[in-house]
């Protein structure tokens, strides 16, 4: 529409800017049909977040009676003030965000560094180091031999077991290099060297500045993929107060699923049952809020940076 | 930690002079039981755990590095309160290694067995039996008999109270590869022949409890017919997937455990989910379903919807339910004499059509067995046997699942309170679960609960009237009708490839188990038609039902033998 109106000679002004182009009659079903699908999947998001965040702050007996279904019922925040009655839940949630930054950050810096050369025409055995990388996305020595060589390392039960194995996504990579090669020409590089830029002046004088939306992208997705995980820790960590919050989430969320056969004591399993009740939801709020925070600020970044580099791959 | 001899004085009174050494089996206690604490209070004919005045273990600095499920109640296990008051009576220091616990838990303990990173011991982590043996067969966990024999006091106590223990610890080769603990809760040996009624309804219908399949049928169809939850909402019986239903319905047509459904008879073991008697049962059940009296979703419903029919604003809608206990499906934790949970009471099992009436009863839940691994690592294991055996102590057991002695956890019983059974009390208990952090170790450590123990504790009616509702009906409608322990399938140890055979088998036959089991039920077949019940048991043998029976009979004769 305004690339029209800009187009327009001034005389035709007065055929009336305010009318719209008619939509056909196919076009409006069309629309129509693409407003009730997203408008459905926007729905099948939302819901559950709003359900959540309800029964988060709405009374247990309520939300296990099912009384709570989209609105909060007998409102408080009981849930949240819980929380703060387990000290391991408050470490976890700032390792949660110790391992998503530092985890992110890191795993940028290598993106970045294995990203830009690869990019470049002129690296000798580029094909080689390519496919050295492709090659892990399919085979991985396992979980065992992995084990052996974090322990090994001396990694074990130290905060670095979180962020140094498996550090590096070789999808982030590939998607970098892409956006590498088609925002980075060749002939930029050589103006450079013209000038008597160096690799590393080059890299850091103008690649990075120009990269600002595929550096957002990777930062945003491996510290969503930090927040998110658990497995890691799982099998790395054997000290509570280096645990990151989903290893409590977890926890809670499996203990109070006890088989009730199993069950000695009744009262604890009523206990463990109201546990979970009581902090299941306000727990899931608590690991959904730092995610939803960054998305807005990453947000108009990253639909440049990861399209452009998935284009053209 | 550090090897060599030392002081030994046991976990208890004067020790022996042993050192480190402790081969022969059966050698004679080298240490002796403390003095019993002054001023603590038993029933008449007690048997369970005494409170003893103890001396650590040892003088010298000796440390152990145990691994340990992470828990949110227990919090950091170093600083746990428990921790520090055993350490300092043991004289014994753990560096715990805390793993995250759940399903992933044996992901990581394999994980660290194959690196070869191995601690001195494994506390509470869920071991079978078969995997304690395959691991002692290969050396990872050193045979304990006869550190057990020559240090655990307490446990050789436990030992004597519970005559099938030893048997129940013991691997197929005799050798005993953990350090068990007990919890006997005389309850749950009935738990999964329970059902509830609302007794209300029952009155309000002019019926009596049923004492017959038929009588029962006859009181849901009153429900029904009178509608007592409303605007026909009314769920004369419900059950869902965590609570069986053939566990209560099906001793009435024969003896039934539940799954696995394995008995023995003259010997032999058997199943019971091919036999006439089980047709007529699934008979019985399919009439009540077909007849909406039982909820539609009894076979998919999950807790959270059980609870939600349990819990209904307004009135009740559920007449009666097939549940361990009432906490499942309505909110017990009111006082309020009006409760809806007081509507309900247990029912005793029905008679069948054949004069048949039993309750499934466990008579081997009291032991369990791989709480405490102690691992080829560990250079002093008698220090760690007897650093377990002190948790059998009666004080360490309550702090250990209470916290420290005081008014708000636990105190010892004056004279004149009463217990779960109307006996003298040993203790109170007025601690509060929801708010204590970092206090016990939550029932994770050694423990020796006997069914003396656990009913020791002083009646409370806010307390623990659940507790001792279940232990009375428990008394009066279920352990009347229990199967004779001969008929029970005990819990058995299988070698490596027996246990990867059983594995296969019992995944297949279960499932193909309950999912005909719920077909028949819901009527997608039909068990009054000759070709769909023997086409089941075609099914059933090609499994491999025969392989199947042949291993766990092996498994039988191998722990009798």
């Amino acid at each position: 529409m305004s690339t029209t109106e800009m187009n327009l000679a001034p005389d035709d002004r007065r055929l009336g800017t305010g009318a719209p182009i008619q939509d056909t009659r196919s076009d409006k079903i069309a629309v129509a049909c693409i407003y009730t699908a997203l408008g459905l999947f926007c729905l099948a998001i939302l819901y559950p977040i709003v359900y959540v965040a309800s029964a988060s702050v709405s009374n247990t007996s309520k939300v296990a009676a099912g009384e709570v279904w989209l609105w909060p019922v007998g409102f408080t925040l009981d849930a949240y003030k819980a929380i703060f009655d387990y000290k391991s839940i408050v470490t976890g949630f700032g390792n949660s965000v110790f391992y998503a930054v530092a985890g992110a950050l890191v795993a940028t810096v290598l993106t970045l560094l294995a990203a830009y050369p690869l990019s470049r025409k002129g690296l000798p055995g580029k094909g080689l180091i390519m496919a050295a990388f492709v090659f892990t996305m399919m085979f991985s020595g396992g979980l065992i031999p992995t084990y052996l060589v974090v322990d090994q390392l001396g990694l074990l039960n130290t905060r670095w077991a979180m962020i140094l194995p498996a550090a590096l996504a070789v999808w982030n990579v590939i998607i970098t290099r892409t956006y590498f090669m088609v925002t980075i020409p060749e002939e930029l590089v050589e103006a450079g060297k013209v000038d008597g830029c160096s690799d590393f002046g080059f890299f850091w004088r103008i690649v990075l500045p120009l990269s600002k939306p595929i550096i957002a992208v990777n930062l945003l997705f491996y510290a969503v993929g930090q927040w998110n995980s658990f497995f890691n820790a799982l099998i790395y960590l054997t000290n509570e107060h280096l645990f990151p919050l989903q290893v409590i989430l977890r926890q809670i969320l499996i203990q109070s699923k006890v088989d009730p056969s199993q069950m000695a004591d009744t009262s604890k399993l009523m206990h463990l049952k109201e546990l979970q009740e009581q902090l299941k939801y306000s727990l899931i709020v608590i690991g959904m809020i730092p995610p939803l925070l960054v998305y807005p600020f990453v947000q108009k970044h990253f639909v440049k940076g990861a399209m452009v580099g998935s284009l053209k791959g | 930690m550090l090897a060599g001899g030392g002081v030994l004085s046991g976990c208890s009174g004067s020790g022996g002079s042993g050192s480190g050494d402790a081969s022969g089996s059966g050698v004679a206690p080298k240490v002796t039981p403390g003095p019993k604490t002054a001023g603590v209070l038993y029933p008449p004919d007690y048997v369970g755990p005494i409170a003893r005045d103890l001396k650590p273990i040892t003088t010298e600095k000796v440390k152990f590095s145990i691994v340990v499920p992470q828990d949110l109640k227990v919090g950091d296990w170093s600083t746990n309160a428990f921790t520090k008051w055993l350490e300092q009576r043991t004289g014994i220091h753990i560096d715990f290694r805390q793993v995250a616990s759940g399903d992933d838990m044996m992901t990581k303990v394999n994980a660290m067995i194959a690196a070869g990173d191995i601690p001195d011991a494994f506390l509470a982590v869920p071991w079978s039996r078969s995997q304690l043996y395959l691991f002692g067969q290969q050396g990872l966990f050193p045979d304990l008999s006869a550190h057990i024999d020559g240090y655990a006091v307490n446990l050789q106590q436990a030992m004597k109270d519970y005559p099938d223990s030893r048997k129940l610890m013991q691997a197929p080769d005799k050798k005993i590869y953990s350090f068990p603990s007990y919890n006997d809760c005389y309850h749950c040996r009935a738990g999964r022949g329970r059902a509830y009624l609302n007794t209300q309804w029952v009155e309000k219908v002019g019926l009596a409890t049923p004492k017959t399949t038929d009588e029962f049928r006859e009181l849901l169809t009153a429900f029904k017919k009178a509608d007592l939850g409303g605007n026909g909402r009314t769920i004369p019986f419900a059950g869902y997937k965590d609570s069986p239903l053939d566990t209560y319905f099906m001793n009435s047509f024969l003896y039934n455990p539940g799954e696995p459904w394995l008995f023995v008879k003259d010997g032999k073991v058997d199943v019971t989910f091919n036999k006439d008697e089980w047709r007529e049962g699934l008979k019985f059940i399919h009439g009540l379903y077909a007849d909406g009296l039982i909820n539609k979703d009894a076979f998919t419903a999950d807790s959270d919807q059980m609870r939600k029919y349990g819990t209904t604003p307004g009135q009740a809608i559920v007449g009666g339910a097939r549940v361990y206990s009432l906490g499942e499906f309505l909110d017990v934790a009111s006082t309020d004499p009006n409760a809806r949970y007081r509507q309900y009471t247990a029912v005793p099992p029905l008679e069948g059509p054949n004069g048949v009436r039993q309750a499934t009863w466990d008579y081997f839940g009291a032991l369990g067995v791989g709480t405490l691994v102690i691992t080829k690592k560990c250079q002093r294991p008698e220090l760690l046997v007897q650093w377990a055996d002190c948790q059998m102590e009666l004080q360490a057991i309550l702090r250990s699942s209470f916290g420290p002695q005081g008014p708000n956890t636990w105190q010892w019983a004056k004279a004149g309170d009463l217990g779960l059974e109307g006996k003298q009390a040993i203790y109170r208990q007025n601690y509060d679960w929801a708010n204590t952090t970092g206090q016990f170790w939550d029932q994770y450590g050694v423990l020796y609960r006997s069914r003396g123990y656990r009913s020791g504790e002083r009646y409370n009616s806010k307390g623990n009237a659940l507790e001792k509702g279940l232990l009375d009906d428990t008394q009066k409608y279920y352990e009347p009708y229990k199967q004779p322990q001969e008929m029970q399938f005990p819990p058995v140890a299988l070698d490596q490839d027996q246990a990867a055979q059983e594995a296969e088998l019992s995944t297949n036959l279960n499932s193909e188990v309950n999912l005909s089991f719920a077909k028949f039920v819901t009527g997608r077949l039909d068990p009054n038609d000759d070709t769909a019940w023997n086409d089941y048991k075609d099914r059933v043998t090609k499994i491999g039902l025969k392989s199947y029976l042949e291993v766990q009979q092996a498994g039988y004769e191998a722990y009798h033998g």
